[in-house]
């Protein structure tokens, strides 16, 4: 393995002192120039990849408990993704009221009952369809099928970023895979390339792709450096015979960022400089990354795993990154590591929702006490709900028709906005329900931006995150 | 229809009527709200609390309408001046129209109240891609000098006319790498640039390239990147298409042949219907297929459920928006929710072309090594299995729905069992015969106790594993023997335990077969497989444990005893013959009580099954089990043939994924694009677009849907589309100039931008659709050999403040290389690139999971890997984890039909091309190579020319105090190697 602190002290050597440029489009494409007064600067989007099942964390329907094991009859045909409708199906966990607004939430879910007056909850949103890809794709790029930029890749071009030396639009995906769609969930599609989603991983030995040399018998930290002088040197002469074409001057420059960021992205990555307390808050391993789930998927791990990225999620946001999308949850692969709990929500929910909720909750503490809360958005999605009635004996199968999001900070007011019926199963008033496009469209709000006057022209449209929909929530502003 | 000659006339014969009759609402009035107020004051919209649909409902609003005073209505005010409110996003109305509604209002706005106005916008084709294509000649200009090249003419008339002065031509060695990549995406080799400087004869080199064939796998990405080609299906799992690369190859082929064009549209479009029995029209399908495809939405959902007729929708929706984009820049997307709003493409247009497509799926198809006869039968078997699959799939459903209720319990406690006792799997699966291509080879496995044992018992334990979904009872012989004997060769004394070789042997899952000994003694036990078991169409024999068991069961002999067989794949943990003894082995359940709780549980289950099933039906059932498998055997007697993944209407059923056999899915035009809104039902047809274009291919109902394809086809090729011809052109002149003529290369409609050359677009689309060969690369010679692309590419202040961005070409644009260039040439100057053409894709990734959701893994590839080593469009291409460091170097996304390379410049970019893998690896071999050389060949290979002095003495010194290979690693980064010029 080489030795990144080595190369780290050499680029930071030869590149200190270079005076950076404003070159590589640091303005978004609004320029400041912003529609309306923003009460958010940045966006956290948790995703919980497969699918959460609302009825057993944040939307409580003491029904189903009444009326656990008999025949489940909502009065109309049900047609499922994978099943026929089994029995009413209780959630295997309690619901307790906590907070100040006394909002009842399962025990899987409780660390979040510290912060739980700061959150406001929609549990009346609706999907398209019960197709994971297509769900996964219309909650982060705004349509259900491929091509579209992602609602991350939007912001950053709008808004462009507050720190050059990082990209503006970070992912930190599930170590274990990606989920439905991969790359396709923060493409920049017809953007320009720099908004797309970076990936990073932290923990890992190498937490962005290429960002030093790999390992090599001929590369040393002098020649690295050297290299780079040299390149410079050859590039100026090549662009001083050319006036008048900025792109070759762009692309010198372009080399003296990136050693910048290979200074800013490890101290952003580098969680060992947190006290001991915040890595608690945030529920990390003692053990750290490595921590075992290889035989049984576990708390301990989940909470290691997804704490770790909101830790790494807050310090990106601290130093100027505009939008983060965190992941929990990788593909249907075996043995099961997301929230597609078709077969036993117990054993996947338990730990996957704890973990989730310690994190989570520790992200909104640390950013609220860092006076950052007011001004980060976070949102907490995912493709759609689970039935209230069972499949096989201890599984959910997919509820398009109902789930919930939750938001939280950037000026959004807790609380509790629209609600979905006794079972779960469907919008409470079947009239008014919310989606997806209203979700986008209260984020842009947030940010200062019009949803409806932010397009691109792609292939004679007008595109934007919300096609031709989406309603502004007001009633959650504050 | 309303073209602007017919406007005239109107406006000249109303002027000469009486001045203030007022306009005939029906006849007037209504027209031109319905085509230009209605797509936003609908009912619906609604858009500024105004609703235009009736007289009553327009009054509503406070000051848009007031009868007799149109200078106080909004209606007039809002559209009046050179840039006015209304409508939004769109053309001012012309004046004759305002006209018309001023003086309908102040003559007191006369408006039946029945009268009811719908947005409905007029056929117009009165804009400049939807006239008809104008074969003019070139011009003259004083600008023109020695060039008898019309392309120079043109341009040299509007340089003229803007006071621009042309740049001069490139020096030659510039030239040479320009046309080099712009021809081939290679650089030219030293040699042969010494020759092109010796003896610099332009044409000649044009020519050499245009005939190399390089030049098909250049352009050919040009192509793929239109059709967003990959070898994935994208969504979710995104698996791998082993058999989409033929369609590569085909597209190599086309350009390099110099198909004519319109043959080439048609192969692609309904190349099966058109040319019969020629291999091409069946690949040519490929395009179809090649976009993104729902494999969840199509295989585990299906068309039964709305999600599964939704993936169908937008399936669909795809390849008519593919076709449209690619081959006439025109996008109908929109009208699958409303009329175009700006185009002549109303909703009924675009649902006829979703009839068109209604009959066909994405799937692997026999393009060749099949004769008709053998296809004709494979169809046939094809279409008779799939209907009585689907029979079997209701009846089966019928079944699982019944037993559903009377099993649940039953279920609930095998669950309950196997998660208190399940043990699981465990590395050790046990032993694994060679694979075998034929099923009825003898092989065995034998166990030498080293001493004749008395054993009272013999158990044998099926293996188990996922490969192929088989899971329990893998690799277990359909038929076989049980043997022992005191011979280790088995020639003498023989004596026969258990025969199962006289018919099929249904497979035991997880059961342990037993059987007693003979109580005679002996030293050695064989197990003579004699029919072996299906894999995945090969044959294997597999076991997971032997146990040899003396009276009372109390000790096992063959633990750990030695193992010998015909063969065997000793292959790492898993599968070994030591493993057959080795005490571990699959079971469902560790405890003994629990697993014959489980059995007696899992024979009740049976029983219930078979009890309730109607006698009728369960002959049914066996019945067509025997006829799919007779079937099934005809079919697999017929020679699979070469395959290619294409639109297709016959192929296997798999999972809820069902062929057509041809028979056209029902369409429905869709209110707001919802399924659950059908209105009229559709047949085939597509816009029209010019004036004698087809709306309805088809008179009937009734149509046979290869045929529909065809007339699609013909409708692209038809010499008076306007589009097609101008549509081609303009991507031939951007893949020349680097910039098109039209600045939005898939919309030529009133959305998307105006020619900068109009006249020359014309002439180059007549030319090709007028030329006998429709030769494409007739067009591009005419375009590589004129001299505006051989203009220097400098800069020149006077020309950049009249037309900064070179939109009428006084220079060369200088453009930095593609992500496949990079590549391509990383790979030629180290000595390493394998110009192998065609045949299965390279893939630089690693496969890890691939039974389910297949994970590619980049960064476990080896850049040594002297397979990867091929061209960049060799390459296997992920739908949904793209390639990184192309990808960051902006290569095209295949989730969608990319015209246009970005060209980002970013600094993850510069640190994937200094930090990569790849480049550290080839930066060795080019280094390698300047320590025998030196500096300047691969200097000059990489850019075109020798170092100047003051970049030779910077090469030098870094050479001298880093070494060969860091020096490399700085060429393959330098902006004289990265920009073209």
């Amino acid at each position: 393995m080489t030795d990144r602190r080595r190369f780290l002290g050499a680029t930071a050597g030869s590149f200190t002192g270079l005076a950076l440029g404003d070159l590589l489009a640091r303005d978004g494409v609004l320029g400041g120039k912003l529609h309306h007064p923003p009460r958010a600067k940045r966006v956290v989007q948790l995703f919980m990849a497969g699918a959460a099942s609302h009825v057993d964390t944040f939307d409580h329907k003491p029904l189903l408990k009444k009326k656990d094991g008999e025949d489940w009859d909502p009065g109309e045909t049900v047609e499922l993704f994978q099943s026929t409708p089994g029995a009413t199906f209780a959630s295997p966990w309690e619901f307790r009221p906590y907070g100040e607004c006394g909002k009842q939430l399962s025990d899987i879910v409780a660390p979040l009952g510290d912060v739980v007056d700061d959150i406001a909850f929609v549990h009346n949103m609706v999907g398209k369809t019960g197709v994971h890809s297509q769900g996964t794709l219309l909650q982060t790029t705004g349509f259900s099928f491929p091509g579209f930029p992602s609602a991350g890749s939007w912001v950053s071009y709008a808004l462009g970023s507050e720190n050059e030396n990082l990209p503006s639009f970070v992912v930190l995906p599930d170590h274990r895979g990606f989920a439905s769609n991969g790359a396709k969930n923060w493409a920049t599609a017809f953007l320009p390339a720099q908004h797309q989603g970076t990936v990073i991983r932290p923990g890992s030995d190498s937490p962005i792709a290429d960002l030093f040399p790999p390992e090599s018998d001929y590369i040393t930290p002098e020649n690295d450096r050297s290299g780079l002088s040299t390149l410079t040197k050859l590039n100026q002469l090549h662009a001083a015979s050319r006036p008048g074409d900025d792109r070759l001057a762009a692309r010198i420059r372009s080399y003296e960022l990136a050693a910048s960021m290979q200074l800013s992205a490890t101290d952003a990555l580098d969680v060992s400089r947190e006290p001991t307390y915040i890595r608690d808050l945030y529920g990390l391993a003692p053990e750290g990354p490595g921590v075992d789930d290889t035989g049984a998927i576990n708390e301990k791990a989940e909470s290691e795993f997804f704490g770790r990225k909101c830790l790494v999620a807050r310090r990106l946001l601290e130093r100027g990154v505009r939008f983060v999308q965190v992941w929990s949850g990788n593909d249907n692969g075996f043995p099961r590591r997301n929230w597609d709990s078709h077969g036993d929500v117990k054993r996947d929910h338990e730990p996957l929702a704890l973990g989730m909720a310690r994190g989570a909750a520790a992200l909104i503490q640390d950013l609220k006490q860092r006076g950052m809360l007011d001004e980060t958005l976070i949102l907490w999605t995912t493709e759609f709900g689970r039935m209230p009635c069972s499949q096989g004996s201890k599984g959910r199968d997919h509820n398009p028709f109902v789930f919930t999001n939750w938001m939280c900070g950037g000026g959004i007011q807790g609380g509790t906005y629209g609600e979905s019926d006794e079972w779960g199963f469907k919008p409470q008033d079947r009239a008014r329900y919310t989606t997806n496009y209203d979700i986008h469209a209260t984020i842009l709000h947030q940010l200062g931006i019009d949803h409806e006057g932010l397009t691109v022209r792609n292939n004679g449209i007008d595109r934007r995150l919300t096609d031709v929909h989406g309603h502004v929530l007001r009633e959650m502003l504050g | 229809m309303l073209g602007s000659r017919s406007i005239a006339i109107l406006f000249s014969a109303m002027s000469l009527g009486p001045l203030f009759a007022a306009p005939d609402f029906e006849q007037d009035v209504a027209p031109i709200l319905e085509a230009k107020c209605l797509f936003c004051h609908n009912a619906e919209q609604a858009k500024g609390d105004l609703i235009l649909r009736s007289r009553s409902e327009a009054l509503l609003h406070s000051d848009a309408l007031v009868p007799g005073a149109a200078n106080e209505s909004g209606i007039i005010t809002s559209i009046l001046g050179p840039d006015p409110e209304m409508p939004k996003k769109a053309d001012p109305l012309p004046p004759e129209e305002i006209e018309i509604l001023r003086r309908w209002i102040d003559a007191g706005a006369e408006w039946p109240e029945v009268r009811k106005l719908v947005y409905n916008p007029t056929r117009d084709l009165n804009w400049w891609s939807l006239n008809p294509i104008q074969p003019g000649s070139a011009p003259d200009s004083t600008l023109l000098g020695e060039s008898d090249n019309p392309v120079d003419a043109f341009l040299a008339a509007r340089l003229e006319e803007n006071g621009l002065t042309p740049m001069p031509e490139a020096s030659p060695d510039t030239l040479l790498r320009r046309l080099s990549y712009d021809l081939t995406g290679l650089p030219p080799t030293p040699e042969e640039m010494d020759a092109f400087l010796a003896d610099p004869d332009w044409d000649a080199a044009v020519d050499r390239l245009l005939s190399s064939p390089a030049f098909g796998e250049k352009f050919a990405q040009h192509w793929l990147d239109l059709v967003r080609y990959a070898e994935t299906h994208g969504y979710d799992k995104d698996k791998p298409r082993p058999n989409a690369w033929p369609y590569r190859d085909y597209v190599i082929r086309s350009f390099n042949e110099d198909k004519p064009f319109a043959r080439f549209v048609e192969e692609q479009v309904a190349g099966d219907q058109l040319f019969p029995g020629n291999p091409e029209g069946v690949v040519g399908l490929g395009f179809l297929a090649a976009g993104p495809w729902d494999f969840i939405g199509h295989w585990e959902v299906g068309e039964a459920k709305l999600d599964g007729r939704i993936a169908k929708h937008l399936d669909r929706d795809e390849m008519v928006q593919a076709v449209f984009s690619t081959f006439q820049s025109t996008t109908v997307g929109c009208a699958q929710c409303h009329h175009h709003k700006f185009d002549p493409i109303r909703m009924e247009d675009y649902y006829r072309l979703h009839a068109v497509f209604a009959a066909v799926d994405r799937a692997d198809r026999v393009f060749s090594g099949l004769s008709p006869e053998d296809e004709k039968r494979k169809h046939e078997l094809l279409t008779h299995i799939n209907r009585l699959k689907s029979e079997q799939g209701q009846l089966d459903q019928e079944r699982k729905r019944l037993l559903a209720a009377r099993v649940s319990g039953i279920d609930r406690r095998i669950a309950e069992l196997k998660e208190k006792h399940g043990s699981g799997l465990k590395p050790q699966y046990g032993f694994h015969s060679q694979i075998s291509k034929h099923q009825d080879i003898a092989k065995w496995v034998q166990i030498d106790l080293g001493q004749r044992r008395g054993i009272t018992e013999i158990r044998i334990m099926p293996a188990y594993d996922d490969y192929g979904g088989i899971g329990a009872g893998f690799g277990f012989p359909v038929r076989y023997r049980v043997e022992i004997s005191d011979d280790p060769e088995f020639e003498q004394g023989v004596r026969l335990l258990h025969d199962a070789t006289k018919k099929d042997q249904p497979s035991p899952g997880t059961r342990v077969q037993k059987m007693e000994g003979d109580g005679r003694p002996f030293r050695y036990l064989r197990v003579t497989a004699t029919r072996l078991a299906e894999r995945k169409k090969d044959y294997i024999f597999a076991l997971g444990e032997i146990e040899l068991l003396n009276e009372g069961g109390a000790e096992n002999f063959a633990l750990g005893a030695s193992v010998t067989a015909k063969d065997s794949i000793e292959s790492g943990v898993r599968w070994g013959k030591r493993n057959l003894v080795d005490g571990i082995f699959f079971r469902e359940l560790s405890d003994e009580g629990a697993l014959t709780e489980l059995r007696t549980l899992q024979e009740k289950r049976i029983q219930i099954e078979k009890e309730m099933l109607p006698p009728e039906t369960k002959r049914r059932l066996e019945e067509i089990g025997k006829e799919i498998l007779a079937l099934e055997k005809k079919r697999k007697a017929i020679p699979p043939g070469k395959q290619v993944y294409a639109a297709a209407t016959q192929f296997a059923r798999g999972g809820r994924f069902m062929a057509t056999a041809g028979k056209p899915r029902p369409i429905h035009l869709l209110h707001r694009g919802d399924l659950r809104s059908p209105g009229e039902r559709m047949t085939p047809g597509a816009p029209p677009l010019w004036e004698s274009a087809p709306e309805v291919f088809f008179d009937n109902k009734e149509w046979n849907e290869a045929e529909a394809r065809a007339e699609l086809a013909h409708y692209l090729t038809h010499p008076e589309n306007p589009l097609s011809w101008r549509t081609i052109s303009n991507r031939l002149w951007q893949w020349t100039f680097g910039q098109p003529l039209v600045g939005t290369p898939n919309d030529f409609g009133r959305g998307g931008m105006s020619p900068s050359h109009p006249e020359l677009l014309d002439f180059l689309a007549a030319s090709l659709r007028d030329d006998p060969n429709q030769s494409l690369k007739s067009v591009l010679r005419l375009l590589f050999t004129s001299e505006a692309y051989r203009r220097a590419s400098t800069h020149d202040e006077k020309n950049a403040a009249i037309d900064g961005s070179n939109r009428f070409l006084w220079r060369a644009h200088r453009r930095r290389l593609t992500a496949e260039e990079i590549r391509d040439s990383i790979l030629l100057t180290s000595g390493k690139l394998n110009r192998e053409m065609g045949g299965p894709s390279f893939q630089d990734f690693v496969i890890e999971k691939p039974q389910h959701s297949p994970h590619y893994q980049y960064h476990l590839h080896d850049p040594e890997d002297p397979e990867t080593h091929r061209r960049t469009v060799y390459r296997f291409v992920v739908r949904s984890q793209p390639q990184p460091m192309l990808t960051t170097l902006d290569c095209a996304d295949p989730a969608m039909s990319v015209p246009q390379r970005d060209e980002s410049t970013t600094a993850l970019q510069a640190l994937t091309q200094w930090n990569h893998p790849f480049v550290e690896a080839m930066s060795r071999h080019l280094g390698q190579s300047m320590k025998s050389e030196g500096i300047e060949p691969g200097f000059r290979f990489l850019t075109g020319r020798p170092p100047t002095e003051a970049e030779k003495s910077i090469l030098t010194e870094h050479l001298e105090t880093e070494g060969p290979e860091s020096l490399a690693r700085v060429l393959f980064n330098l902006n004289a190697f990265v920009y073209v010029d």
